[in-house]
């Protein structure tokens, strides 16, 4: 009945092609209660992947996990699915300049010198080369308790009784 | 399309008869609702790129010390960390139907719905408290009294350098980590809090009865804002929980 109403009108008023009401789409019950399951699934699939050693794998599995579950959000329970193409381009967009940011910085700092600690010059740890920028190794623990320990313990401005407290673990 | 929107649609279009709710300046619920929806999403990359600073903070630092990373993050609770995934993931699906029912006319059912939500996202807080409290109480905190548990008078002067017996095997340098922590779930939590205050404001208004069939923008823009908050903790569980 509606449909027979309006179409003398939508035809009277044919430049205007705009949908004058809302039409979003409407979403199955049963359908996003699916995709809930789907993405209970996924973390307990992230959770029991962790607990596998994979290596360096580990990290790129449980970031693929999460962004497969991030796109079953998005595009389901967000709508994006049934949304105008440019929503999803600037949702999109917003991750692509998050990897310039990243890539930009670590790139940044894996091709920084860093300070030779006995010269006091920046240098490439690859070639001791002098080199722009650097910063100051960080000393963990591991360094401290074996080689080079005085001079990377010197650079570091942490105070020295921080370093000795794990390898002296008696002090309490 | 029902008889009460169709005859909405002939008064608007002919005698110019606007929808109270239609803003002045849109020329159609439709173009306002559209409107609406892209400054969402835009405002969702905003906040994509907020986060985006403690995620590159969190890969610097990572890359720079695995090990000390995979030490620190043992002292946080896995189990607690992945009830709360599900506790959020449900609260997206409770969201994602709230907007179904608003969209079907189902008043009821939208405030059900969105109840259900905002009592997730409390429950979500309450295990963040517990959470928060033992790290602190751990002296996982990171700061001056690093090391030592907040509550107590272990840490008078400051100046903390040895890590107590709770948290031996830890480098001093996983002060780090945890501040990556409680800044990435801290600015989440906050996150949480604005969306309990968005959705009770969006329940409010539903019971009010300002909703219906043609226009139910809010529910649609509040429910966006939720399941944000649910994309963020997505990415942040694995990645503090779970270190490889």
């Amino acid at each position: 009945m509606s449909t027979h109403t309006n179409e003398p009108h939508d035809q009277a008023h044919g430049e205007d092609h705009e949908e004058w009401d809302v039409h979003a789409h409407i979403s199955d019950t049963k359908f996003l209660v699916g995709i809930f399951s789907a993405l209970i699934v996924l973390t307990i699939i992230t959770v029991a992947v962790s607990r596998v050693d994979l290596g360096s794998a580990n990290t790129f599995v449980a970031m693929l996990v999460a962004t497969v579950k991030a796109g079953l959000v998005a595009t389901f329970f967000m709508h994006l699915r049934h949304e105008k193409p440019f929503n999803t381009v600037i949702f999109i967009s917003a991750f692509v300049f998050l990897g310039v940011f990243i890539f930009f910085t670590l790139d940044d700092l894996s091709t920084r010198g860093r300070i030779d600690p006995s010269n006091g010059v920046t240098v490439y740890a690859r070639n001791g080369e002098a080199a722009p920028g650097g910063f100051t190794p960080i000393v963990t623990p591991e360094h401290g308790a074996t080689g080079a320990h005085g001079a990377a313990a010197a650079d570091h401005a942490a105070p020295a009784a921080g370093h000795d407290a794990p390898a002296a673990p008696a002090h309490h | 399309m029902s008889t009460a929107s169709s005859t909405e649609h002939a008064a608007a279009s002919h005698g110019h008869e606007h929808p109270k709710w239609l803003a002045h300046h849109f020329d159609s619920p439709a173009q306002q609702f559209d409107t609406a929806k892209l400054g969402m999403w835009i405002f969702i990359c905003t906040e994509i790129l907020m986060f985006g600073g403690l995620f590159v903070a969190y890969a610097i630092f990572r890359g720079q010390e695995p090990q000390m990373f995979h030490q620190a993050h043992e002292h946080l609770n896995w189990r607690l960390g992945a009830v709360n995934t599900i506790v959020l993931l449900f609260s997206s699906l409770t969201a994602a139907l709230s907007v179904r029912q608003s969209q079907v006319g189902d008043r009821k059912g939208t405030s059900r719905y969105l109840v259900l939500t905002l009592l997730c996202a409390f429950g979500f807080l309450c295990i963040k408290y517990l959470e928060y409290t033992a790290k602190l109480d751990h002296g996982l905190l990171p700061g001056r009294c690093f090391g030592h548990p907040w509550f107590g008078d272990h840490c008078v002067g400051g100046g903390a350098a040895v890590l107590p017996a709770a948290v031996h095997g830890l480098s001093t340098r996983a002060h780090m980590f945890f501040a990556i922590y409680f800044m990435m779930t801290g600015l989440h939590g906050v996150h949480v809090l604005v969306g309990i205050g968005v959705l009770s404001w969006v329940l409010m208004r539903n019971m009010r009865g300002d909703f219906s069939k043609g226009y139910f923008t809010a529910v649609e823009i509040g429910a966006l804002y939720w399941h944000l908050v649910d994309l963020v903790w997505i990415y942040l569980f694995p990645l503090l929980y779970l270190v490889g």
